[in-house]
């Protein structure tokens, strides 16, 4: 489980592959294997119903469930529907570079991905508790208080020693130009909000993790606990 | 084409445009731990930000 890594990696991509990339469906992929699962691993209310998946981690990483949604299958699945199907290579690969890096970011966490699937043995290198059964403000509290918070904050720096990348130049000459979704847009969409479209992930990833760093541990004091697998004061879920 | 991408140093415009976002960072942490709900969207994320970094200042722009 990533609170913001997501957000921050393309960037960090995108810095290096600069015109052989497209940016919304790195973005798009990159986001993909949580798209439709994170609100039944937390629940929501609707009405008179709750509704959460029993075994969340499972759920959410597993087999039965929709851990397959992290394999690097199930990316290859769509970049080649993106790819054969529609006919762009570019978002195809583009969006398989966004959801690998998803897949295997999550390894880092307790639970882990099933990377092989349909193999579905878990690789998981334990470096962070998985807490998402706990609920969402217990897993936000765990997560900024071990590795997992750490981990986002080096796609931080990263992304701000790469900070032309988020340059109105950059975008003009390589975001732009790269994919024609974007002058697409432009028909509709005047330039600076593009621009600023760019950029809301990395704000977005940002700015929630500086938020939820101060929720944790300047309002509600949740101790830091940067050992391996930690936080240890949270029950970690295991494959 | 082949870019080479340096870190070098930012120029007084992008420092401008950074401390504008800056600003509007500050205020949406500032909502979002007055109202934690704020936090959980991203959808609501890209909204607040389109209005505060690009639709405000183009509307001050155009006044002034």
């Amino acid at each position: 489980m990533s609170w913001a890594a997501h957000d921050l990696e393309p960037y960090a991509f995108q810095r290096h592959l600069n015109l052989k990339v497209a940016f919304v469906p790195l973005l798009i992929g990159s986001y993909s294997p949580d798209m439709m699962s994170k609100w039944f691993v937390y629940g929501i209310h609707l009405g008179p119903w709750d509704l959460k998946a029993s075994n969340p981690a499972q759920f959410h990483r597993g087999w039965p469930g929709v851990g397959f949604t992290h394999s690097f299958l199930f990316g290859l699945v769509i970049c080649l529907i993106l790819w054969k199907g529609f006919g762009s290579k570019l978002w195809g690969v583009s969006f398989l570079i966004g959801h690998w890096a998803h897949a295997l970011t999550d390894t880092g966490d307790t639970v882990g991905t099933m990377l092989l699937f349909p193999w579905t043995f878990h690789f998981h290198l334990d470096a962070w508790a998985y807490a998402g059964q706990t609920g969402r403000m217990t897993d936000a509290a765990a997560y900024f208080s071990g590795l997992g918070g750490m981990w986002d904050l080096v796609w931080i720096v990263y992304g701000f020693f790469s900070w032309r990348v988020l340059t109105s130049d950059y975008f003009d000459n390589v975001i732009f130009r790269a994919d024609a979704f974007w002058p697409w847009c432009n028909r509709a969409v005047p330039r600076g909000a593009l621009l600023t479209l760019y950029r809301a992930a990395f704000f977005y990833g940002t700015s929630r993790w500086i938020a939820w760093t101060l929720w944790a541990h300047v309002i509600h004091h949740y101790p830091y606990d940067l050992s391996w697998g930690g936080p240890h004061w949270v029950p970690a879920a295991h494959p | 084409m082949r870019l080479r991408l340096s870190t070098g140093t930012p120029d007084r415009h992008d420092l401008i445009v950074f401390g504008g976002y800056c600003v509007a960072a500050a205020v949406y942490i500032a909502i979002g731990l007055t109202w934690i709900d704020f936090l959980f969207s991203f959808w609501v994320g890209v909204l607040y930000l389109l209005v505060t970094a690009w639709l405000i200042p183009t509307a001050v722009r155009r006044i002034l």
